[in-house]
């Protein structure tokens, strides 16, 4: 049996954390969520996460340092940066850091799991469940 | 108003009560001679060819006692002791055209004196006898001492009244009856009832002496018709009723009778005489004295004249008003025991009816008329209750202040003129003194329409500019706004989406939906709220005091300016008091100074780069019980020259701003009877606090 996929969401917004999370767990992803940025870094039991959803504005560290800070630590874990912001050179910073993906938000579900699909590998997502 | 301007008639418009008897006297004495002879030193006297006194001067007044007053329209055949050749004397005298001679006149102490007379006849254009014109001075084989009444003195020319006591039949009987009683309290008894006599006693006619003494601004017009006691001095009105009754109950017909009366303030030693008239029921006083004033009279009658016309070119329009009957009816209420006049009133409604149409003006001046539209004095002589019509309310409050014994009373009220037009008026009340001779209420009021409509534009346009700042500080933060509504719209429509999901499955999870649906409808709640401040920030209106309370406030201002602080990574840390008192104010104005502070302070974080960024903001109770806002950043803090500017209009440190957020902070706290200062923290960067009064939402302080 593969093993299930796990996500990361780091966003302030717990309206927004608990509904991604949701949509992860209708999908059949797993799904951590994590407040801020230093919440997410100083995670004392770091997972084997497969993929990272962030927002970028965010009190305290904001998206685009966390994708910083983990570059530099040499992860190369893909992210997805799912934001409100329509700053053209955040953008470009976040693609400049590999980025996988900028969404904004509100985001249509089947372009966020496309992406996460795109993330993950074909081979690693889950069946339809139920189906 | 028109038909009653030129009516000679002293009658007031809204009195018919008023005795017109006096009217053709009063005609006679206006119609009086030259006033040439008013300074002569002899005797200069006036006959109509019928042989009644037309013209009395001064020097007759002096030479034989008797005032004007009582000799106008009147033959002077009384006075002389051979009356019954007067009649044949007359015919000579029209037929021949002069006299000379020595004549015997009586005076009202008794004695007679002789007197050198010249009499002429002056003819009309056709020849008939016009009037007759008499010179006299006493002669010189009696003794009198040439010269010596060249001038006329002033004490010798009396204040002469003509007064009616017909009312007052049985008052004097039975204070006629009661002299001859003994007993302790009789003399009291009886000075009370003089006293009372005095005040039911009206004046017929005054002479201009009288007038100036005490007549005060109203002139002879208004004293005509009025109690005597309104104008006779307090001291010695019991003096005037025992004359009265002397005079009236005497048995000889011509008798006089005089006693000294106390110095006033007005004549110094006057001496009163009091004689009966030919009408039935009225008697004559005439009163000697010299002025009591170390001016001359001349000068005091500069310095009334002069300040006569002072009062009556005073830009403000000013009311005299006779309210003495008001006070009496106080002074019984008081008597009572009531204390809480206002509660009183709201039970005796009709009290303030009684006081709008029974208390008199008395005069006025020019302002007045010109401001009421009236076309002339008398148009305003009225009860006081036209200046009451749109507010009556204004009445009693006047009542309320002088039964508290208040100095006087100030209100902005409403009146509506003559002519129809109404006006905002200022109007100040200044209540007669306690024990004051004369009771004598001053009004004025000041024409205030035009001051309050320009107040009123310009809180519109306060409200205008509060509002177009408001709109600006939106604009500044419509990142922030849509970045605050798109988080719930964001999580509303991944949830939805997530049902879907749920739904289309083989085995749809219904408990699943129904939490995602719940979680759906409280981030629309969260998305209309947002809105909903944002709406009140927006919107046009004019200011509206609610409870509020300054904590939520805070929290609610936030929300506009939390997203800018975390994106430029500025630390916010709130300190608010708990379980702060509630207080009057208006909330979108207040949430508009914390949220244009809190901007200013971003502003100034992020234009450093380096250091701490962050913004304390905290709430308190002060000692004296107010409410305080405080605020501090780690910006580089105001420049000490700016601190004093700071909260001027357009002032601005700022490339683009328009320098009105501080400006418009200020105005808001002021509004709500607070402060607001700025100032340097020690250990760097600004800080702001602004303090309002608690006014609780029952209205008491």
């Amino acid at each position: 049996m593969p093993k299930t996929p796990l996500v990361a969401v780091v966003d302030d917004d717990e309206a927004i954390r608990e509904a991604l999370c949701d949509l992860m767990m209708v999908t059949g992803l797993g799904c951590s969520t994590f407040d801020s940025a230093p919440a997410f870094l100083n995670d004392n039991a770091p997972k084997d996460f497969d993929c990272l959803i962030t927002d970028v504005r965010m009190p305290g560290m904001s998206g685009l340092d966390l994708l910083e800070r983990m570059r530099a630590r040499g992860s190369d874990l893909p992210v997805i940066v799912l934001t409100s912001v329509l700053d053209s050179s955040a953008r470009a910073k976040a693609f400049e850091l590999g980025a996988q993906a900028w969404l904004t938000k509100p985001v249509a579900d089947d372009a966020l799991l496309d992406q996460l699909k795109a993330a993950i590998g074909a081979e690693d997502w889950p069946g339809e469940p139920g189906h | 108003m028109a038909g009653r301007a030129g009516a000679l008639s002293p009658a007031l418009p809204d009195e018919p009560a008023v005795p017109v008897q006096s009217a053709p006297l009063y005609v006679a004495a206006r119609a009086s001679e030259p006033d040439v002879a008013d300074f002569a030193s002899e005797s200069v006297i006036i006959f109509d060819i019928e042989g009644a006194v037309h013209y009395w001067n001064p020097a007759s007044e002096a030479l034989y006692g008797w005032p004007a007053l009582t000799m106008i329209g009147r033959g002077i055949g009384h006075l002389s002791t051979r009356s019954e050749n007067e009649r044949e004397h007359w015919r000579m005298l029209l037929q021949e055209g002069t006299w000379q001679g020595v004549v015997s006149r009586r005076t009202p102490s008794g004695i007679h004196i002789a007197v050198d007379i010249r009499q002429y006849v002056r003819f009309a254009q056709d020849g008939t006898p016009r009037d007759v014109i008499e010179y006299g001075r006493q002669s010189l084989s009696e003794g009198a001492i040439e010269g010596a009444d060249w001038h006329i003195p002033d004490r010798l020319m009396a204040a002469s009244w003509e007064i009616d006591v017909s009312a007052s039949a049985p008052l004097i009987a039975a204070i006629a009856r009661q002299r001859n009683e003994v007993g302790v309290d009789n003399e009291a008894q009886l000075n009370a009832r003089y006293t009372e006599l005095v005040k039911a006693a009206r004046i017929v006619n005054v002479n201009e002496r009288t007038v100036r003494l005490v007549g005060g601004n109203r002139g002879r017009d208004l004293m005509i018709g009025q109690p005597v006691a309104g104008f006779w001095p307090l001291e010695s009105r019991a003096t005037l009723g025992e004359l009265i009754v002397d005079a009236m109950t005497g048995e000889i017909e011509d008798a006089t009778y005089r006693q000294q009366m106390p110095s006033d303030g007005i004549l110094r030693d006057p001496l009163v005489t009091v004689w009966r008239t030919e009408t039935p029921g009225r008697i004559y006083a005439a009163v000697n004295g010299t002025v009591d004033d170390d001016r001359s009279y001349i000068y005091l009658r500069a310095s009334e004249a002069r300040y006569r016309k002072l009062v009556n070119h005073m830009p403000i329009a000013l009311w005299q008003v006779d309210a003495s009957h008001m006070g009496r009816i106080y002074n019984d209420i008081r008597a009572m025991g009531v204390t809480d006049f206002a509660a009183y009133l709201d039970e005796h409604p009709d009290l303030v009816e009684l006081a709008a149409t029974t208390v008199r003006v008395t005069d006025i001046n020019r302002a007045a008329i010109q401001m009421f539209g009236g076309n002339s004095p008398l148009d305003l002589m009225r009860p006081v209750g036209y200046l009451f019509t749109v507010n009556r309310a204004a009445l009693r409050n006047v009542m309320i202040g002088r039964f508290n014994g208040q100095e006087g009373h100030a209100e902005v009220t409403k009146v509506q003129t003559f002519d129809g037009r109404l006006l905002d008026v200022r109007m100040s009340v200044t209540y007669p003194k306690i024990l004051a001779e004369l009771d004598v209420t001053i009004f004025s009021f000041e024409d205030v329409t035009e001051r309050l409509s320009m107040e009123a534009e310009l809180r519109q346009l306060q409200a205008d500019f509060t509002h177009a700042a408001r709109i600006s500080t939106l604009g500044e933060l419509t990142t922030s706004i849509a970045h605050e509504i798109n988080q719930p719209l964001a999580a509303i429509v991944t949830n939805a989406e997530t049902s879907l999901r749920w739904l289309s499955r083989d085995d749809p999870n219904v408990e699943k939906v129904k939490a995602l649906t719940a979680r759906i409808a409280a981030s629309g709640r969260r998305a209309s709220d947002i809105v909903q401040h944002i709406r009140g920030m927006a919107s046009k209106r004019q200011p509206e005091r609610s409870a509020i309370d300054l904590n939520e406030i805070v929290q609610e201002s936030l929300i506009f300016i939390r997203h800018e602080i975390e994106s430029q990574s500025i630390a916010i840390t709130t300190n608010l008091a708990r379980a702060l008192p509630h207080t009057m104010g208006d909330r979108i104005q207040l949430q508009q100074v914390v949220v244009n502070l809190l901007i200013n302070s971003v502003q100034a974080v992020e234009a450093q780069a380096k250091g701490k960024r962050e913004i304390c903001i905290g709430t308190q109770l002060t000692e004296d019980g107010a409410l305080a806002f405080t605020l501090r950043d780690t910006g580089p803090g105001i420049r000490p020259d700016d601190i004093d500017r700071i909260f001027e209009g357009f002032f601005t440190t700022k490339e683009a701003g328009m320098g009105i957020g501080l400006a418009i902070c200020q105005s808001i706290i002021a509004e709500h009877g607070g402060s607001i200062t700025a100032s340097n923290h020690p250990d760097g960067g600004a800080q702001f606090r602004f303090v309002i009064p608690v006014e609780s939402p029952d209205g008491s302080a």
